[in-house]
């Protein structure tokens, strides 16, 4: 090192932080260098200073009052009981908002309320049985299918005998690995050998 | 705050106690509260230079925690959220005071460098006949005369022992600027303690 350090770098070096190869470096400057060989012995001091600033006093009832000003434990649980909270706290506050401005009495909202919903269920509830009763049409249709498609594999197995399940076996274990071995091929087109 | 290997214990005693926490042990946040209490005032204390206000702020910081506790990621120190928490507690305070703050994004007093003199011409030294205690007595004085911006910093690395990497962490600064402005601060602080 034949330029003088900078501070940046002293305090480096006090807190352990500059590399080896630098921090010899910075031993032979400081030896030759009486200027840089006070900064440093005046920086080793501050730093202790630093590092052995004392703590803060608390007072032995701190931790008591932090705990007496907390709310209960539920509070903070937010998971679904505050949007409930605020839901139901919505909904008193919508029907009381109607009543005032409708002047319709509390029960007259309460039974719109239920003939809306009532409608809205009378609406919905055909829907849901159509779709159900299509659901299980389809259900049974492709269950007929694979029964079909199993009886005609047993009748043809029957009909060509052991060789010829044997063969055709065969034919389609072939046809499979020409079919992988192809798409393999061609996936692999492109790349580095 | 610590060494590695009292860090990872320290770690997972933090998460364990906050789990608990969670489940509404409030024992178990006392003893966070216990752990942390001191390392907290000591930070705040040296940003507000009171210790009542350090004190009030610490209850509210720790209400702020309490009820934010389930945001806390275990992936994170503990006590590295804690004090991001209470470094944005400051800043909202200082904002809603209007009191002016220093932009860590901006270089204090010019560039980064512009505290940092070559050493070759150090001056007379003025700490050198100082005894420790009267150093740090005027260390004290001096850190409330400087930015806040760079006082935090120096705070954190010096009072409470974090790393740099740590820090960057808290601030969301890069580690290279964290090193440079705590050594601005003491630089700073070597030239307030000259001038006092």
């Amino acid at each position: 090192m034949t330029t003088c350090p900078r501070p940046g770098d002293l305090y480096l070096y006090l807190e352990g932080g500059l590399g080896p190869y630098k921090a010899r470096a910075l031993e032979e400057h400081v030896e030759r260098c009486a200027g840089c060989r006070e900064a440093l012995a005046e920086r080793r001091l501050l730093h202790e200073a630093f590092t052995t600033l004392p703590p803060f006093e608390v007072p032995p009832d701190f931790a008591a009052s932090v705990m007496a000003g907390l709310p209960e434990p539920e509070e903070i649980r937010s998971g679904w009981l505050g949007p409930l909270v605020a839901s139901a706290a919505s909904l008193v506050v919508g029907l009381l908002g109607f009543n005032l401005l409708t002047g319709a009495g509390l029960s007259d909202v309460l039974l719109a309320c239920g003939r809306l919903v009532g409608s809205a269920a009378a609406g919905l509830l055909p829907f849901a049985a159509k779709c159900f009763k299509i659901a299980a049409i389809l259900a049974r249709a492709s269950a007929d299918l694979a029964a079909m498609l199993f009886e005609a594999a047993g009748t043809g197995f029957r009909t060509v005998g052991p060789w010829g399940v044997a063969l055709v076996l065969g034919l389609g274990g072939a046809g499979l690995l020409l079919a992988l071995f192809g798409a393999r091929r061609h996936l692999s087109q492109g790349e580095e050998p | 705050m610590n060494t590695r290997g009292q860090d990872s214990l320290s770690k997972s005693d933090d998460v364990r106690l906050v789990a608990r926490a969670l489940k509404g042990d409030r024992k178990a946040f006392e003893m966070i509260v216990r752990k942390y209490e001191q390392p907290l005032t000591s930070y705040l204390g040296r940003m507000t230079g009171e210790r009542e206000a350090a004190l009030d702020f610490a209850q509210e910081i720790f209400l702020k925690v309490y009820c934010s506790l389930g945001s806390y990621r275990p992936a994170y120190k503990f006590s590295t959220w804690l004090f991001k928490i209470a470094s944005n507690h400051l800043i909202d305070h200082w904002r809603k005071k209007k009191i002016p703050t220093v932009s860590l994004d901006q270089p204090v007093d010019g560039d980064d460098d512009a505290l940092l003199p070559q050493v070759a011409d150090p001056g007379p030294s003025v700490v050198r006949k100082l005894e420790l205690a009267e150093i740090r007595q005027k260390i004290e004085r001096a850190l409330a005369t400087i930015p806040e911006a760079l006082r935090e910093l120096f705070v954190l690395r010096h009072v409470n022992e974090f790393s740099y990497e740590e820090i960057a962490d808290i601030k969301g600064l890069p580690v290279g600027t964290v090193k440079n402005r705590v050594f601005q601060a003491k630089e700073l602080l070597r030239e307030r303690m000259e001038g006092s």
